[in-house]
């Protein structure tokens, strides 16, 4: 059974946990906590931010980022495991 | 007859079927329309040349959480580079995730552009329409069909993980499938 190594767990949990967090739970907490985000009439959603948009886009920002740093190291630092060979 | 995933994640154990017909089918239609969505942004602004990218990344990008680092290309040597290097790299992108060729590469690639993407049009919008919009989840589209190696189905990769010369050398395969 394949598993995670300790680097891919890093990138995997980390990064993840970031854009999740970023994304998912804070946007919750603007639901449950926040104020309202009425849509206007352009169909534009006001924003009064419990946590300012810029923090949450860092958080993202941050999560993508040890995405793509953990992309690179894969290649840079680590070989494929063999695959069965294919017809 | 699912195929079985047998694995761990979060200190569990994770085991479900997943229908080979319907994972490949839909790895092959994830390819298509999202290669075809860069292939078109690059060969049209092929089409309409000379792109000139320095209102996006200049003043657009400049109050934005990349702006440092964006900014530095809107000007000069640096500026004649990207404009070359957006409609190329888009175009290139999408060629080779529609022939599933090189297709790491190609989406990794993909979600470095639509970082920059997500950031500018997000930023300068106000986030007007949420933080999850169509460049993040094209970025995390990119990222799946990175992850999943989606070019070995009905792609060139196929072809390519066969050859010797991939065999001989085993970190290709992170740049194909």
């Amino acid at each position: 059974m394949e598993q995670l190594n300790t680097a891919d767990k890093i990138a995997a949990y980390l990064g993840g946990g970031l854009v999740v967090f970023g994304v998912v739970v804070i946007g919750l907490l603007e639901m449950l906590l926040g104020s309202g985000h009425p849509v206007d009439g352009e169909g534009q959603i006001v924003h009064e931010a419990l946590v300012p948009l810029e923090v949450r886009s860092y958080i993202i920002l941050l999560g993508l980022i040890v995405w793509g740093v953990y992309a690179v190291y894969r290649v840079v630092a680590t070989t494929p495991e063999p695959v069965p060979a294919e017809p | 007859m699912p195929e079985q995933i047998d694995t761990r994640l979060l200190g569990r154990e994770v085991t479900f079927g997943v229908s080979g017909p319907w994972l490949a089918y839909w790895l092959v239609i994830m390819r298509l329309v999202v290669g075809w969505w860069l292939l078109h942004a690059g060969l049209d602004k092929f089409a309409s040349w000379p792109f000139d990218a320095s209102w996006f990344i200049g003043s657009a990008a400049a109050g934005t959480s990349i702006g440092p680092f964006v900014t530095l290309f809107s000007d000069g040597i640096l500026l004649s580079f990207t404009n070359v290097m957006i409609p190329l790299g888009q175009t290139l992108i999408g060629l080779g995730l529609i022939l599933g060729a090189l297709t790491r590469l190609a989406a990794f690639f993909g979600a470095f552009l639509m970082l920059f993407f997500y950031f500018i049009n997000g930023e300068t919008g106000g986030w007007s329409h949420g933080l999850v919009t169509g460049d993040l989840l094209g970025l995390l589209l990119f990222a799946m069909i990175a992850t999943l190696g989606a070019g070995r189905v009905l792609g060139v990769d196929a072809y390519l993980a066969r050859t010797a010369f991939v065999r001989d050398h085993p970190k290709l395969r992170y740049l194909i499938g």
